[in-house]
This record gives C-alpha cells, structure tokens and sequence, in this order.
C-alpha cells in the first residue's frame, strides 16, 4: 500500500502553507485544515493516510483530534506537532496512540524522519493485515479439510458392520462405534474416555490384547481369530477378531480392536445343519419303505407259494413258501431290533468277559453261510488280551455285523476268480485299547460309499440290507466309548477295525 | 410241447414264487442265482424266455441283459425284467452304459417292477410265448 495522501492541521497557516510545499515537492499530495474541527471533517471526507497536527489549536486542539480521529480508524498514524517541552502534552497524545512526535519549529528532516517511520509502521501493518487475513484464510481452509477428513473418518468408523473399539497408551477407550455399542451392550456416552480396556472386557479378552502390545515391539496385525465373547450382561457373542498394535514414532500410542458379529452366520450354519438333518430324515423313511416293500413281497410270494401248497395239497411247495414267510417274519423283527438300538440309548452292561471267546461265537454262527458262499473264515487271537471288563453284548451284534458285511462283500464282489477269504483278528492296540479286525478281500468300497457308510438307511446291498447295520454297531460302539475305523480300496477288500477301552481283569 | 423259462434271481424268495407260478401255468421253470450262471444256463438250456432281475452279485442283471442283446444267437429270447429297480433308474443307467461302450441297447420288452401279482406276471409271459 502506498502512502500518499497527508493530512495537515495548524492554525497558523503559513505553517502549513510551508508543510505542504515541502511534501508535495516530496511527492505527497496534502490536504489542509486549519482547526481541530475541520481537520476532523476533511480526515473524514478525505480518508488521509497520515496526519500532521498542532497540539495547540483553538477549539478542538491536537489531542482531541487525535483521539477522534484513533476513534474513527485506530490504524490512521497520528503525527503530533508540540512545543518545546511539553512533556504532559506528550504523555496525553501517546495515551491516546500518536505515532510520532515533532518539536516545533518543525524541521523537514525531522518530519521526513516521522513520515518514514509513519509510513513503515503503515506498510508492516498493511503486510500484517494482508498475512493475517491470509492466514486465517489458510487456517480455515486447513481446518475444514481436516473437519472433512475426520469426520469422513468417523462416519467410516460409525458406520462400519464391524465392532470397533480403540484405547490409547493408557487402555482408556477413545474410540467405540455403534456396532460396539450393539455388541458390549454400552452406551458410548458410559465408555468413551471413561472405561478401560478391563471394564469394557472380560479379563480373558482384555489379556490377549495387553499381551499382544507387549509383544509386538512394532505395528502388528492379529491374524483373525475366532471367540466367544461374554458381555457384562451376559451374552455370548461368537465373533471374528483382529487387533492392531499402534505406535508413533516408535512409541506405543493404542490399540485398535475390531470384532466381526457371526452370530448370524452361526445361525445360518445351524439352520443347514438342521435342514439336512430333515433331509436325512427323509432318507431314511424312503430306505426304510424300501426296506419294508422289499419283506412285503417276500412275504406275498411265500403266502403264494403256501397258498399253492395247500391247493395241491404239495406239502414240498408248503414248505418252500412257508421257509419264504418265516425268513421275511426274522428281517421284521431284525429290522425292528435295528431301530430299537439305534433309537434308543442304551447304556453299556459292563461285565467280565473274553473277548476271544465272543469272536469264536459269532464265527461258528456265520461259518455255516460263509461256506455256502465258498467264503473262507480264518482267525488270529491275541490270548493275552485275557479277561476284560466290556459289554459282550455290544461286542457280539458288532462283530456279526461287521462279519456278515463282509461275507456279502466277497459275495457281491464281481471277481469270481478269487479265493474269497475273511480274517478276523483280535489284539490289543496302542493307547490303552483292546482291538477286532474284520478283513475281507471282496468288493471293496468307492469314496462315494464310503462316506454315506455311517448314514442311516443308507444300503449298497439293493434292498436286501436294511441301511441300519453299520449306523447301529457305531453307535454300539460309541457308547462303549469305542472307536471304529474303516480301510478300504474298491475291489482289494475292506477292513474295519473296532476298538474299546482295554479294562483288564486280574 | 412246454416251452422253458429261465429265473434268474439272488434271492431265494423270489425265485420259489417264480417257479411256482411258472409250474401252475404248465411252464418248465429253470432257475439261476447270478448272471454267470444265468449265462450258462442260457447256453446250455436255450430257454424260450428269461426272467431277470437287475441287482446281484457276480455279473448284475444289467451286464447279462446287455450281452444277450448284443449276441445274435441270444438276441431273439424275450426277456421280462424283474426287479425291485425302478424302470427309470434302469433306463439310465443302460444309455450311461450305452454312450460309454457306443451302440445302443434295445429297452426290454417287459418291466416289471416287484411287487407284482402273480396274475400278472403270467398275463406278461403269455404275452411273449402264446
């Protein structure tokens, strides 16, 4: 800003008629007044940039005007003309804000020095005003970026699906949105800047988190791991967490936490569970119907056969229907035996038995069918297995199963030129268990059998099995606290092995 | 002169009803437990019809069905399909077998799926033999 409109007050006039020839030839342009009054009505009109006044004036005098015109604009430098001496007047005019001071007569150096330092003070406070308002101007602009970035930043954080919950170095809580809120069952107003880490947590969580701060001597993140949370009012949240360890130039400055809800995916999870235990259900009714059709028209064909019989008077076809009636009246009572066991829980009767001795019994059993279906028997006995504490009950429909099961793998196996052989084996394993090994070399299982082995109803015998027996026998076995495990390669043969808890008896 | 009808069928059951149907209605029944054996019958027998069924062991119906067709000293014998396997299922599995093996298998004359009155099982055989 350039200065260079000046304000003259005197009454003398020639004083000012000398001043103002002096500046203009300077360069200025000068206005004149002749009183306090009319200097007062010209700086207002005319807006000067300095003025030069006598203190001494009739009427309105110096001072008064300075403090009218300091009144009008604070800014507006003030020159002040004195007297030799005039110390009070002095000290007034600086009260009131003069810039300068002149000692009359004036002298043009002395008033050339006060117009410099007038019009330097001018020009600082223009460069002042200008950067002030530059800055503030920046300020703001700064501040509303970082307004719009943090508050960016806190609605992302509001709005996030996920729990997130920050503390700073002290494990107070400064951050929680409304997912956390949802989650630990808080109002943010109770948590933010007044609960910790330990208020907010159960000790259990708090811990895993401390320990990964003091761990990680640098910015970590957790791998997602899941949990249940227990909040204060005693839900169970079952979440996905990760937490992230914060520092700032090398210093621990928080922790952030974050916390992904499944109780949903939970549920869902539950609910397809569920549904496909109602399509096994189902399953199961269709096997069992199949099942059921399959003795029906056994026994209609044998009621015909008798029915023949009895007409002819043939008691050979008599027989031969009524075997056919008798041998489907046994796969009703199996399969309801079946269903008994594997509907209802039965709890072990726990007695001191051999277990060779039960192998050797349900062996002579099946040896009379194995035979008729060139199916070789062979045995291999541990006898210091000895007596053991068990359920001979479990142990005897067990090995029938597993034996009749593998009779009819070597029956239905397609390889006819193999010498079909079972071997059943007893020995006592690792980990404190007495073993059974069934091993046929007939058909063999494919992966798709295999693991539909243990549904219910589930046959590969078309229609001749009633899908009950090997769910049954794991069952049987489970609760004897046993293990069964199956081996198997289509067409080499099975071999399933069960194993209970060894309890020897002295 | 009678004519011959061969059962093939695993199950014992069925294969005394069968044969007894066939002998009311003055048939000679001929019997076999497998497809194996039901081939050799076959051969040696030269039945005027077979009955078979599709689940056994030691060569399946399917497979015996497939090679009587496909024979031209067998493939003039009618044969009555009798089975607890729906008619759908073993049409599947024969154009499985059709597209795996090339050429195509004829679908039986008859299906029977079990249960079935004896009635009508003599109605299908009068069908094929009178």
């Amino acid at each position: 800003m350039s200065v260079n409109k000046i304000l003259i007050v005197d009454d003398e006039e020639i004083i000012v008629k000398v001043l103002s020839m002096s500046l203009r030839t300077d360069g200025y342009e000068t206005i004149a007044a002749h009183s306090g009054e009319q200097g007062l009505e010209v700086f207002k009109s005319e807006s000067p940039d300095i003025v030069v006044t006598d203190i001494k004036m009739p009427g309105m005098d110096g001072l008064e005007l300075l403090k009218k015109i300091k009144e009008i604009d604070p800014e507006k430098e003030v020159i002040i003309v004195t007297g030799h001496g005039d110390i009070d007047s002095t000290i007034t005019a600086l009260q009131y804000g003069a810039s300068d001071f002149i000692n009359k007569p004036v002298r043009d150096e002395a008033l050339a020095i006060a117009l410099d330092r007038a019009k330097t003070k001018i020009d600082i406070r223009a460069k002042l005003k200008e950067y002030t308002e530059n800055l503030e101007f920046k300020v703001a602009e700064a501040t509303e970026e970082i307004r719009r970035k943090s508050n960016f930043q806190r609605l992302l954080i509001r709005s996030s699906n996920d729990a997130i919950v920050a503390f700073n170095h002290d494990w107070k809580v400064v951050v929680y949105n409304p997912e956390a809120a949802t989650m630990f069952g808080e109002a943010a107003k109770d948590v933010r800047s007044k609960m910790t880490i330990d208020d907010l947590y159960t000790p259990q969580i708090a811990q895993i988190f401390k320990n990964q701060a003091k761990e990680e001597k640098q910015q970590n993140t957790l791998p997602w791991r899941e949990n249940i949370i227990k909040t204060k009012d005693g839900r169970q949240i079952p979440v996905r967490y990760t937490s992230n360890v914060l520092y700032e130039k090398g210093e621990f400055v928080g922790t952030v936490n974050f916390f992904h809800n499944l109780t949903e995916i939970k549920r869902l999870e539950k609910e397809l569970v569920q549904s496909e235990r109602l399509a096994a259900v189902g399953q199961t009714v269709s096997g069992l119907a199949h099942y059921v059709k399959n003795i029906l028209i056994g026994l209609q064909g044998g009621s015909y056969v008798v029915d023949v019989g009895i007409a002819k008077n043939n008691t050979e076809k008599f027989k031969t229907g009524w075997k056919t009636i008798k041998r489907n009246i046994k796969r009703v009572g199996d399969l309801t035996q079946d269903l008994l066991t594997y509907s209802k829980q039965r709890e072990p009767e726990f007695e001191v038995c051999l277990p060779n001795d039960i192998v050797e019994d349900v062996i002579e059993l099946v040896t009379d069918v194995a035979g008729s279906n060139d199916v070789l028997i062979s045995k291999e006995y541990d006898n210091s297995i000895g007596e053991v504490m068990a359920d001979s009950q479990t142990i005897h429909r067990s090995l029938l199963n597993l034996i009749n099961n593998a009779i009819d793998a070597c029956i239905e196996d397609e390889d006819i030129s193999k010498n079909h052989k079972i071997k059943v084996k007893t020995y006592v394993g690792k980990d404190n268990y007495f073993c059974f090994e069934v091993k046929d070399n007939g058909c063999g299982m494919d992966k798709d059998i295999q693991k539909q082995l243990f549904d219910p109803m589930f046959s590969s015998k078309g229609g001749k099995g009633t899908g009950l027996g090997l769910l049954v026998t794991s069952k049987l076995i489970e609760e004897h606290n046993g293990v069964i495990e199956t081996k198997t390669s289509p067409g080499e043969g099975s071999t399933f092995t069960i194993k209970l808890p060894y309890e020897k008896v002295n | 002169m009678s004519k011959k009808v061969l059962v093939v069928d695993d199950d014992p059951d069925v294969r005394s009803f069968v044969v007894t149907v066939l002998e009311e209605n003055q048939y000679i029944p001929l019997i076999a437990q497998d497809g194996i054996e039901g081939f050799e019958m076959i051969e040696k027998e030269k039945p005027d019809l077979v009955i078979l069924d599709v689940l056994m062991p030691r060569g399946s119906g399917i497979r015996l069905y497939r090679k009587l067709k496909t024979d031209e000293s067998f493939n003039q014998i009618p044969i009555i399909m009798f089975t607890g396997i729906a008619l759908r299922s073993f049409l599947k599995s024969q154009k499985a077998l059709d597209e795996f093996k090339g050429g195509e298998v004829p679908e039986p004359d008859i299906y029977l799926e079990k249960p079935v009155k004896p009635e009508e099982l003599v109605a299908a055989i009068k069908k094929k033999l009178d």
